[in-house]
């Protein structure tokens, strides 16, 4: 259908030289049928402007009373960002519009009246929206509600904000029949998945898929190095000087990292070398929110010259000069990779630009994999998933702070909802009964409930306090627990490791997550803040810390990165892998290594799995190459170390990397194999899966942590709010206390269930592991080997860098036992 | 070390613990066996606390309440016991008592007719209560001081109420359990309930109540206690 553009807006084009694109002109055309529409487009690209151009339109003659147009988008900023970007239009037309963001820091009464008396365009976030339409007005607030404009949808709807935003849309839709949705996206796997998420809440409606076509193809590379790579390790410090020249030659530069220690490390790395006094700087998740603002401001006024960062700046406002994006460390992903690169240029006919600086010889196989599928345009980006019941619970309480229901009506409007199109009436009243008193089989609670069904059939919430704790408990983003960081004068030491005195109870460096310091011994050197320091000690919310000087850090506090090694691009490492003719394009280093792993071992082949045996010392190793991610492997890695214990193996411990586990211990595991006294097919069989896992869950701390944001997201714990005196570690432990209570009573209750659905697909990403022992199943190749191949190298040296598992933590309290009597008897 | 009774080599399973003339037995479900006097000593077992919880909102589990009494009915059946001393907070409310269920209300009635129950009212539940035994504000018992909150200056003081934990390091690894904590004065027994968290005995809560070089620390593991060098201690 031709979009008809009203004269005042098609002058102001014509006044600056413009002409409307097509992929705006697209969006206009499509709404205009009565249609809804999923846009499909690199970052910038004038997105903004074709997601507003129909509320424009619509608005042009000035007799439109109340809300029109809901913006959401995941990140405040965005929705402060987009209400500038708008209002120059807008003011530049005289048109009659009235623009206003909502975000958390929007003053109370300046919120209460956008609920009254709400402006035409309202900006704002899922959180927001669920908060809006909790309260008893909503109904009339959205009655003529026309648009809702969903930013970066790609980047909601794999997370449980994306369950909440769905569960939000399908309210609107019945409060405003004759909404219409325009979703903004970058590319993805499958936009026919995102399109159907849009289009569940108004089933019989047109949903188009459009496509912003062009756009110059972005330009990858991996760099070219002098230096000797290294061959594990996550640090890329060989490439610092390589990384300055770069930096020097272009205007402004983005370095992406996964994790925050790694951005630290290169930070640091760079100023080192900072003969110039460039002016680069750091962002990342633990700098206070003034800082990453004050980082953000300068960068925005182009006076940076770089910004080392992590997935941070994934998202946000665009950035006009940045002609360069390099990814240090893994790429993880090809969508992600485009994602990232898309930061850079915003120009449509000139092409982004892109550096990959692997950190080891296996991310060099994993860049070649991410050049390679990127120039193919081959995304691997997350599909979006089932809803979680925990936000469901959180929504059916909101429902109910709003007005009372009725058990069916909520339902038919809940499977509205994509994430929840299949949830099933039973489990739909499970939740509900949760959300009531607890859900237990033991009613224990019915006088305390906090909905009661009432004669008419209807859940009303049973006293006004139950809105007042959803409204302190909303949202699904959960922050660790934390602790101040703080740096004293070194204690116990000897000297010469420390720069001297420093103040006790001196000055606080930051903010980092508690369960970290839980795995640290005192003495233990980690980096912080861009320097490295010593662990001294912790008492209530604060870690000691002295400055060190050490060379390398002890920790790395690597921790994981967030996002494991695509599926996609792990099937494509094993491709090159197997496919010597392939290995020309890569740097001789790598070549050379594979080469006598195919001479010493054998390679891994794309559809079997490796296991090399040797010993080593007075140990024994097995190291496998599943490709599968760490998490997968932790996972695997406890498992497989439960089973070794039942088959006589003694095993002592495991360490897993992205690309492999290596598991160690005292017995003779090549001659166990060779005897038949240890199938490996039995080993790595499936039904691993089932009482191995079940008696590892009870006890696993991953379970616990998914748990407690379960439990929080449900509102079973209260949120930890600023000036209440519960204390992170308080409400970290009591949902312990409450995991192990409940997972020995009620092992099938409806939160427990919500734990184990994120837990496989998260911390322990049982999902993964399981498609791969099924595709490996009979398809084990074993060799044991005289000592350790070249392709078990990097994991063996990441023993004792990375958090080692092993056999239950209480050989801690035995050993100091021992030491204890060892003392007592003068031994 | 001067009372760690040291029997076997290598760690004797039964772990021995002296204080104030007595030899005790450390269980590794955080109660204190005093076989010479056929008495179990329990402190802080919060029952009711989860259920507490629910009057405000929170809906937590109820069955905290359960698990404490199979905790106790095992001990009690292991090791033979006459007599049972709580030493305060066994409620977590004045009126929890009250709210019990009807199964657990019979489980806490059978057993206060089997073995004879002595109740030490505790910061949580100050005033007496209707569960059968008998309600003491504290106890004086063979040269020991029974009571809730532990204090400086008495002698043989056994008390509950800081609900002590320890972390050691250990080549590496680390670990948190409750604990056993005491000097030649002073013994603080771990919280007993299974709903209770703990405090490491590092934090300002335990300051100047013990006398440092006389320190010894028993933690609980999933069989058996642990006794283990101060030195290890690390916080949080």
């Amino acid at each position: 259908m031709t979009p008809s553009l009203p004269p005042v807006i098609a002058d102001w084009f014509a006044s600056r030289g413009w002409a409307p694109r097509q992929h705006q002109l697209d969006v206009l055309g499509s709404y205009q049928s009565g249609a809804s529409q999923l846009l499909i487009a690199p970052t910038g690209a004038g997105k903004t402007l074709a997601g507003f151009l129909p509320t424009l339109t619509d608005l042009v003659d000035g007799d439109f009373e109340g809300l029109h147009t809901l913006y959401i988008s995941p990140l405040k900023a965005l929705a402060v960002d987009v209400e500038r970007n708008l209002s120059t239009p807008i003011s530049e037309m005289r048109l009659p519009i009235r623009v206003e963001a909502r975000t958390g820091d929007t003053p109370a009464s300046k919120r209460a009246r956008q609920r009254v008396k709400p402006p035409h365009v309202l900006l704002t976030t899922p959180e927001q929206l669920a908060l809006l339409i909790s309260h008893p007005q909503a109904e009339l607030m959205f009655a003529t509600l026309r648009r809702v404009v969903l930013d970066e949808l790609h980047a909601l709807v794999t997370s449980k904000r994306g369950d909440l935003l769905s569960l939000g849309l399908a309210r609107l839709a019945r409060l405003a029949p004759d909404m219409r949705i325009t979703a903004l996206s970058a590319t993805v796997a499958r936009p026919d998945l995102l399109r159907d998420w849009i289009a569940q809440p108004h089933p019989g409606r047109e949903t188009d898929l459009l496509h912003m076509v062009g756009g110059a193809p972005p330009e990858l590379s991996i760099l070219e190095t002098e230096e000797r790579l290294p061959w594990a390790g996550h640090s890329a410090v060989y490439a610092h000087r390589e990384l300055y020249e770069t930096i020097k030659r272009h205007k402004t530069t983005l370095l992406f990292v996964n994790t925050r220690s790694q951005a630290e490390l290169l930070f640091q790395g760079l100023w080192n070398i900072n003969d110039e006094m460039l002016p680069i700087a750091l962002h990342h998740g633990s700098l206070s929110v003034e800082q990453r603002r004050k980082v953000e401001a300068a960068m925005g006024s182009g006076k940076l010259k770089a910004v080392v960062c992590t997935s941070t700046l994934d998202l946000g406002i665009d950035w006009g000069d940045v002609d360069l994006v390099v990814q240090v460390g893994a790429p993880k992903g090809s969508s992600r990779m485009l994602q990232r690169i898309g930061r850079a240029n915003h120009r449509l006919d000139e092409p982004s630009r892109a550096l990959l600086v692997p950190s080891n010889r296996f991310e060099v196989l994993e860049c070649e994999a991410a050049v390679e599928a990127v120039s193919e345009g081959h995304q691997d980006s997350e599909d979006p998933q089932p809803g979680g019941y925990d936000v469901l619970a959180q929504h059916v309480l909101g429902m109910a702070c709003a007005d009372a229901f009725l058990a069916e009506d909520l339902y038919a409007e809940v499977i509205r909802a994509w994430p929840y199109r299949d949830l099933s009436r039973e489990k739909f009243d499970k939740v509900l009964d949760f959300v009531a008193t607890g859900g237990y089989a033991l009613r224990a609670y019915e006088r305390y409930a906090r909905l009661r069904q009432m004669e008419d059939g209807k859940w009303r919430i049973s006293h006004p306090a139950v809105a007042q704790q959803y409204r302190l408990n909303i949202g699904t983003i959960i922050e660790e627990p934390m602790v101040r960081v703080r740096l004293v004068r070194a204690r116990g030491q000897k000297s010469g490791r420390t720069t001297g005195p420093i103040g006790a109870g001196g000055r606080v460096l930051g903010e980092m997550e508690e369960y970290f310091f839980g795995t640290l011994a005192i003495g233990d050197t980690f980096m912080f803040g861009g320097e490295i320091v010593a662990f001294e000690g912790m008492k209530e919310n604060e870690a000691f810390v002295s400055r060190a000087f050490a060379k390398d850090p002890k920790i790395p506090s690597y921790m994981g990165g967030k996002f494991p090694l695509s599926t996609y691009l792990a099937e494509r490492v094993r491709r090159i892998m197997d496919s010597p003719d392939e290995w020309g394009a890569m740097p001789d280093q790598v070549a050379d290594w594979l080469r006598l792993q195919r001479d010493l071992s054998v390679l891994p082949r794309r559809d079997s799995l490796l296991v090399e045996t040797f010993p080593r010392g007075s140990t024994n190793f097995m190291v496998c190459y599943p490709f599968e991610g760490r998490l997968a492997h932790q996972t695997l890695g406890m498992l497989l170390t439960r089973r070794l214990e039942r088959m006589r193996a003694r095993p002592l411990g495991f360490v897993a990397s992205e690309y492999a586990l290596a598991v160690w211990g005292l017995g003779d595991l090549s001659g166990l194999i060779r005897t038949g006294r240890l199938s490996l097919d039995e080993l790595f069989d499936e039904d691993m899966l089932g009482d191995d896992l079940e008696s590892w869950l009870d006890e696993s701390a991953l379970m616990k942590r998914t748990f407690r944001n379960c439990a929080i997201i449900a509102g079973l714990i209260e949120r930890r709010h600023p000036g209440k005196e519960k204390s992170g570690r308080q409400i970290t432990m009591s949902s312990d206390i409450i995991y192990d209570v409940l997972y020995q009573h009620e092992p099938d209750h409806i939160l427990i269930e919500a734990t184990r659905r994120d837990a496989a697909r998260g911390l322990l990403d049982i999902e993964r592991l399981g498609h791969m022992l099924s595709r490996i199943r009979h398809h084990i190749v074993h060799k044991p080997l005289p000592q350790v191949s070249p392709l078990a190298v990097p994991i063996l040296l990441d023993i004792g860098k990375e958090p080692v598992f092993g056999e239950a933590r209480e050989s801690a309290m035995a050993d100091a036992a021992e030491e204890l009597l060892r003392e007592a008897t003068g031994g | 070390m001067n009372s760690v009774a040291v029997q076997a080599d290598p760690i004797p399973d039964t772990v021995l613990l002296r204080f104030a003339g007595h030899n005790f037995e450390p269980l590794p479900s955080g109660a204190l066996f005093w076989r010479a006097r056929e008495t179990l000593l329990v402190a802080d077992l919060h029952l009711e606390k989860m259920a507490s919880f629910a009057r405000r909102g929170q809906m937590l589990p109820p069955y905290d309440t359960a698990m404490t009494l199979t905790r106790l009915e095992t001990d009690l059946r292991r090791t033979g016991a006459k007599r049972l001393i709580a030493l305060g907070d066994s409620f977590h409310r004045p009126d929890s008592a009250g709210l019990l269920t009807p199964a657990d209300r019979m489980r806490l009635d059978s057993m206060t007719d089997a073995v004879e129950c002595i109740w030490l009212s505790g910061n949580h539940d100050p005033v007496p209560h209707a569960i059968g035994g008998t309600c003491l504000p504290e106890l004086e018992l063979e040269g020991l001081f029974l009571t809730h909150e532990p204090k400086k200056g008495q002698t043989g003081l056994v008390a509950g109420h800081l609900h002590p934990a320890a972390r050691i390091a250990m080549d590496g690894r680390t670990t948190r359990k409750p604990c056993f904590v005491h000097d030649s004065r002073l013994l603080i027994l771990p919280a007993y309930g299974s709903s209770t968290g703990a405090l490491n005995i590092l934090s300002q809560a335990f300051f100047g109540l013990f006398h440092w070089p006389a320190l010894e620390v028993t933690m609980l593991g999933s069989d058996r206690a642990y006794p283990v060098p101060v030195k290890r201690l690390v916080g949080g």
